[in-house]
């Protein structure tokens, strides 16, 4: 079953009052793949990270299904224990909730024993380094980085189908992108599928992802293997546009997708 | 003890010392000048007493005491405990403080020269009862020089219906000393009493007192409590308190840093659920140059409770170099119940440092969505987020043992409306 999709997206509509946001997007993730989704500011690759996880307030329509079974009629809860998580582009602060406690808490709501959700925790600290968050506060006085692995940590240990890892590369530097890239690759197997949401290539250097998607205007444009994130690197998203013969869209104020590299290190 | 307060007076005061009965004389005529207070009074506004000081009946001794608790009862290691029943001192276990009764105490001018004197009777009128008709209180002396580490614990009963008691601890430190102090405030199950305990502590120079109260009234108790702490140079005060019962439950108190470099930290919680009405003013007074305060409370309220802070920070002219922050946060967790959190800062020098927040609303939906999305279901989010809530205060309360059943009872008021469907 080595194409069992782990997540599947059929025709996803998701808007904010009457602003569309996602157009009818298409998105199918089998498990032991990693996909990444590239796109520039504004394209729709957060909205999608959070209504797959099944935040308030987005009106959508459409089909998803996680291992085959549907996901948009599930609250937020149960889509995690369905086996979709997400880690955060800008986790919360959560004062006076213990990481460690907290993960433990996750793993007795899957029904998981105490006893094997400790060794969750400590092997996914160590292969993670989020050793020293376990005994504060959720992301309590955490810098980037740390959020970031703070956030991966969560998902090592608590083994979703799913992962949607939501810009887990931005804003960090070069050495901490290398650790955030290993702990990706030590959540990589057969029983995951990884979506990893970018706006830059660069995490893909040590991640390979096994298909790369483009994000435009709140649907994916094109598809394709790695090469397709080196195009992006030399090219920017206009090279992605001219070969699709895309109309620009006006430049979002303060985004970097328009004219020269995205990838300013 | 049935009859007028007058004839009341006299007995307590019969074979006494003189300055005793002078007191309780002063304290009686300002009883009879006032009257029950409204909400119109500054320092009573947002409360509306629905009980008559009047209605209860004062008692000439003490009823059964009740089994230990589980606050008292997580505490191993004292340094002495002391039990008040209906405002009757009882059992007295001393440690390695002087602890009794003010009668023990007649011979040390400084444990008579301020015994009684620190909250004025005119303040109000449980305040003129309190000193009129307590009987002879409880004193903690610690000589000058001598640290405790280990905690006295003072047991506060009611436990006879129907009646007004009036408790008195007074805590007299001399210089350099330290002590902690745990006062526990609680009532016979389904009883209908009016409290009205006073601490009063004198902390000498370079003292350090730590003062945890427990407020753990039966729901029909009403307790009016009149607290006052005066600080000398250089001495620290600890305050941590827990308000979890009564149904009515008023705590004032007033700490005044008289003396230079003295300081005040004050961590607490408070729960009210049902009907209940919590109420807290707190009154903090910079006399002193480079004196400190940092006051910080969190409460939360379901069902149809209410709950009252109002911070008063004053800092006269001459506390230069001064630094005052009040804090209070409130949890409102049910549409019918509701806060009224006033911090205020009244401030006469321009050498400070100052600080107010209050804040008052629902569980943040952006936390409830975080603890959802790793699979915690909604009311095992709220539960911990609740938790949460509270630990940064139970972490600070002074006496560490404390912690665990404190936690325990604000946990407890939240699981059990969860589980009954009120929040």
């Amino acid at each position: 079953m080595a194409d069992r999709p782990a997540l599947d997206v059929h025709n996803l509509k998701v808007s904010v009052g009457d602003v569309g946001i996602l157009k009818g997007l298409d998105l199918t993730v089998p498990f032991g793949e990693v996909h990444a989704i590239m796109g520039p500011n504004g394209s729709g690759k957060s909205t999608l990270s959070h209504v797959l996880s099944g935040k308030s307030g987005y009106e959508v329509s459409g089909d998803v299904w996680l291992d085959g079974e549907p996901l948009l009629v599930m609250d937020v809860d149960q889509r995690a224990r369905a086996g979709l998580m997400q880690a955060f582009q800008y986790p919360v602060q959560v004062p006076g909730v213990g990481l460690g406690s907290f993960v433990l808490e996750a793993g007795a709501a899957q029904g998981i024993a105490a006893s094997d959700m400790n060794e969750k925790v400590s092997a996914a600290a160590d292969a993670v380094g989020a050793g020293p968050f376990l005994e504060r506060a959720i992301n309590d006085g955490l810098s980037g980085g740390e959020k970031k692995r703070s956030e991966i940590f969560q998902i090592v240990a608590l083994q979703p189908k799913v992962a949607i890892l939501d810009e887990i590369d931005s804003g960090l530097d070069i050495d901490a992108v290398r650790d955030v890239a290993d702990a990706v690759q030590a959540l990589r197997g057969p029983g995951v599928g990884i979506v990893l949401i970018t706006h830059y290539s660069r995490i893909l250097e040590h991640v390979t992802p096994d298909r790369v998607h483009v994000m435009m205007d709140g649907t994916v444009v094109d598809t394709g293997g790695p090469e397709l994130a080196d195009e992006l690197e030399e090219g920017g998203y206009q090279s992605i546009r001219n070969r699709l013969g895309l109309t620009s869209r006006a430049p979002d104020p303060g985004t970097t997708d328009e004219g020269s590299t995205p990838f300013d290190f | 003890m049935a009859g007028a307060p007058e004839s009341i007076v006299d007995r307590l005061s019969d074979g006494g010392p003189d300055w005793l009965a002078t007191q309780r004389k002063e304290a009686l005529a300002s009883w009879a000048s006032q009257s029950m207070p409204t909400s119109k009074e500054e320092e009573w506004r947002y409360v509306d007493l629905d009980f008559d000081i009047d209605d209860y009946r004062p008692v000439d001794g003490a009823g059964d005491p009740l089994d230990i608790d589980e606050f008292s009862g997580a505490i191993l290691a004292t340094s002495g405990r002391a039990t008040v029943v209906d405002g009757w001192p009882g059992d007295v276990e001393p440690g390695r403080v002087n602890l009794g009764t003010i009668e023990r105490f007649l011979d040390l001018p400084s444990v008579t020269d301020r015994y009684g004197t620190a909250v004025d009777p005119a303040q109000s009128i449980f305040a003129a009862a309190q000193r009129a008709l307590a009987p002879g209180g409880l004193v903690i002396h610690v000589p000058s020089g001598v640290a405790i580490d280990d905690p006295v614990v003072v047991d506060l009963q009611a436990v006879t219906p129907g009646s007004v008691s009036f408790p008195h601890v007074s805590i007299v430190m001399e210089e350099n000393t330290e002590v902690s102090v745990v006062v526990i405030s609680r009532s016979a199950p389904g009883i209908d009493v009016l409290h009205i305990p006073t601490i009063e502590a004198f902390v000498g120079d370079a003292g350090r007192l730590s003062l945890t109260t427990i407020q753990n009234h039966d729901r029909r108790a009403k307790s009016v409590a009149n607290h006052k702490i005066v600080l000398g140079r250089d001495s620290t005060l600890k305050i941590g308190e827990v308000g979890l019962g009564a149904g009515y439950g008023r705590q004032r108190l007033a700490v005044d840093l008289n003396g230079a470099g003295a300081s005040v930290q004050m961590n607490g919680v408070y729960f009210g659920d049902s009907d209940q009405v919590l109420d807290y003013r707190v009154f903090v007074t910079h006399r002193g140059p480079k004196t400190a305060s940092n006051i910080f409370l969190k409460g939360a309220v379901q069902d149809q409770a209410q709950a009252v802070w109002t911070g008063l920070v004053r800092i006269e002219s001459e506390a230069v170099g001064t630094s005052a922050f009040e804090t209070n946060r409130n949890l409102v967790l049910s549409e019918g119940a509701r806060v009224n959190s006033v911090p205020n800062l009244e401030i006469l020098t321009d050498d400070l440092q100052c600080g107010h927040g209050s804040s008052s609303g629902p569980l943040e939906e952006e936390h409830l969505y975080y603890l959802m999305s790793r699979g915690l279901q909604k009311d095992r989010a709220e539960r911990l987020l609740v938790r949460g809530f509270f630990e940064e205060m139970i972490t600070k309360l002074p006496v560490k043992s404390l912690a665990g059943p404190s936690r325990e009872a604000v946990n407890r008021k939240y699981g059990e409306a969860q589980r009954e469907g009120r929040v």
